[in-house]
């Protein structure tokens, strides 16, 4: 893989286009987003649990339009050949793709993350709930470069939606999980923002399993004989 | 219609003459069963008697017309090199193609084109079996045959 | 003289097909035209060349840069459209204008609008609105408005009305203008090949039967009608390539005529009614029916 023949000029360009395809499913995320957020700040039981899990579908949704707009539909529409008929090299693709996701994915998910942060600091909910929706956020980011690399790994619709649902259904399982762990629930319902070691390896885990993911997939998808 | 200025050599001296722009495009058919090298011949050949394109006169490039009457280049080049044995055109290495300066052009080429009818007749002849008699014979039935009518005969 | 492309020793596998050692190769300022039957390898043929598809084994260049490590080179003057390449269908076809234009610094924005008037195309439009045709074209378009040197085109003229088809002939005569830019074209109406290729190749169940100059090639074939109850035995007479027989007519299609073969034919009693030249469709339906031997 050679990094310093990267074509810059038309990777920008091709972010630029899955960014300009992505507009309405943006605008729709961010919209039913700060409906959730406003939810979740009435800081009463049900709003509560109503905006937590119509912020989660946002998130999700968010997920699967990015990657679904960037690249199932480029599969389906048979742009694929027009998009790699130009100058550039199987690394440029996916580096596009890959950049062209993440931006498209990380603008909701960022301004939901600034919100859900704003809105448990600013609103009568425990401060402790930060480092439990940190947590989920990062399962949620995770879950998202698993989905990510399958659709460039994978061609089959079957085995992308199985992927993406299959990894965003284990938020569940996850949140019980952490529920468990003395780390978090000691400091869930109180005003104070614990960092603890558990938290922090688990956030770091999350990370690094994430860019492992995309460098791997990165590598399978420089290493394909033919595309289509 | 601009005019192309065109440069030869006349006794040490360039003599510059005055060119009409050639027109490139010919018209040829696809459902022709003439073959298309065969077409283009025939169309140049035409044009050259009646005397759209002058003695002298720069033919187009083998890509212009080639270009500008649908065709392969390599046609092109074919019916070329055919005009240019016929005598019709002479290329000159490096400067192109022009129809030839010949005061006979006329009739060379219809001399030519007599040649052909008459070996295609021979070949005709000979698988039919004929003879060189035979041949004759029916020569002299034609010779009394166009004495008889006004005009001559056309086959 | 550069060579706007070569395939030495190329093979490509797919599940149930394989492209089996192709030697190939284009000098530039030429015209291919690839003929074969649906699934005989041409598109395969076209993706290796374009870098779509990797082949498995054998050397590949491209305008003078190996293929694929310097495929970004290459792609800069190469153009390609195949008849499944799609566009972007909500974006209009002047966004896929400037989108193209911002990647080559050889497009022709004049010449872009006048293929446009010729081609008839609405630029204002959104790619959903557009019909087959007018897809097709505008794909072409793209590629023709950014006089690429070498064209790699599959089937450009395949399921366009008439009149579209001409508008297509018309603007690929403009390549032929320049002699530094080659064409390489597949397409099942012969007559485009028949009328605008140098250089014809057959391809046929992953193999290349033949590739030969155009003129030659057409002047090899011939159909002879004659009188005979006779039909040749094929291995006795390699030149022919089929025959058929109705009572005392037969019917002859020669691969490879010469008056030698007419002589020939007449000593076996056979007497020569016409002899006629084939059409590339023709010559194409009869080598493939006589087992894909050109």
């Amino acid at each position: 893989m050679n990094f310093s023949s990267l074509n810059l000029p038309v990777i920008k360009l091709l972010v630029a286009k899955d960014w300009l395809l992505f507009q309405k499913q943006l605008a729709a995320c961010v919209l039913a987003g700060i409906v959730a957020l406003c939810l979740i700040g009435m800081a009463t039981g049900w709003s509560f649990y109503l905006g937590s899990l119509l912020l989660i579908i946002v998130l999700v949704s968010a997920s699967c339009f990015s990657i679904s707009t960037s690249l199932l539909v480029e599969r389906k529409e048979h742009t694929l050949a027009f998009v790699m008929s130009l100058p550039v090299t199987p690394l440029d693709y996916y580096l596009a793709k890959l950049v062209g996701s993440l931006v498209t994915f990380l603008v909701p998910f960022l301004v939901m993350l600034a919100g859900t942060m704003l809105v448990i600091l600013f609103t009568p909910l425990p401060d402790g709930l930060v480092v439990l929706s940190l947590l989920i956020f990062g399962h949620v980011l995770l879950a998202y470069t698993v989905s990510l690399s399958v659709a460039m790994a994978v061609e089959s619709e079957g085995w992308n939606i199985f992927a993406m649902i299959s990894s965003m259904v284990l938020i569940n399982p996850f949140i019980m999980l952490l529920g468990q762990l003395p780390a978090i629930s000691d400091h869930v319902k109180t005003d104070t923002i614990v960092f603890g070691p558990v938290v922090v390896s688990i956030l770091l885990g999350q990370l690094v399993v994430g860019v492992a993911v995309l460098i791997a997939t990165g590598w399978v998808h420089c290493r394909k004989k033919s595309f289509y | 219609m601009s005019r192309w200025l065109y440069g030869t050599e006349l006794g040490g001296y360039t003599v510059y003459m005055k060119y009409a722009q050639i027109d490139p495009g010919l018209f040829l058919s696809v459902s022709d069963s003439t073959p298309m090298y065969q077409q283009i011949v025939n169309q140049i050949t035409t044009k050259v008697m009646a005397g759209d394109w002058p003695a002298g006169q720069p033919l187009p490039s083998i890509r212009e017309l080639a270009s500008a009457s649908r065709v392969s280049v390599i046609t092109v080049k074919r019916a070329y090199a055919e005009l240019g044995q016929a005598g019709v055109i002479v290329t000159r290495h490096g400067m192109g193609s022009f129809v030839a300066e010949s005061r006979d052009l006329s009739t060379t080429l219809l001399r030519a084109e007599f040649t052909k009818h008459f070996d295609a007749m021979l070949a005709s002849a000979r698988r039919l079996g004929l003879s060189a008699e035979d041949i004759r014979r029916l020569l002299d039935e034609q010779a009394d045959w166009s004495a008889d009518s006004t005009e001559g005969s056309t086959p | 003289m550069t060579t706007a492309f070569s395939l030495s020793g190329v093979t490509k596998r797919y599940e149930n097909f394989a492209l089996r050692d192709i030697d190939l190769s284009m000098p530039e300022g030429q015209v291919m035209g690839l003929v074969g039957v649906n699934g005989a390898g041409k598109t395969t043929l076209l993706r290796i060349l374009s870098g779509l598809a990797l082949a498995d084994a054998g050397a590949v260049e491209v305008l003078g840069h190996a293929m694929p490590a310097q495929q970004v080179a290459a792609k800069k003057d190469l153009g390609f459209a195949t008849e499944d390449m799609r566009l972007f269908k909500t974006r209009t076809l002047r966004w896929h204008m400037d989108f193209v234009r911002a990647i080559y610094p050889g497009w022709d924005e004049a010449y872009a609008t006048e293929l446009l008037r010729r081609f008839d195309l609405r630029a204002e439009q959104t790619m959903t609105g557009y019909s087959h045709g007018q897809r097709v074209k505008a794909l072409l378009m793209l590629n023709f408005a950014r006089r690429p040197r070498l064209l790699l085109l599959d089937e450009p003229t395949t399921g366009l009305d008439p009149v579209a088809r001409d508008e297509v002939l018309e603007a690929l005569a403009d390549v032929l203008r320049d002699e530094a830019r080659s064409v390489i074209f597949s397409s099942h109406n012969t007559k485009d090949i028949e009328q605008m290729a140098d250089t014809i190749t057959f391809v046929h169940d992953g193999a290349l039967l033949a590739s030969r100059e155009k003129e030659a090639f057409l002047d090899d074939w011939r159909r002879i009608v004659c009188l005979g109850a006779w039909l040749p035995d094929k291995i006795a007479w390699p030149e022919i390539a089929a025959a058929r027989q109705n009572g005392s007519i037969l019917e002859l299609k020669v691969r490879q005529f010469s008056d030698g073969l007419l002589k020939r034919l007449q000593a076996k009693g056979v007497e020569i009614r016409s002899t006629e030249p084939m059409s590339l469709e023709d010559i194409f339906v009869t080598t493939v029916r006589a087992g894909g031997v050109a």
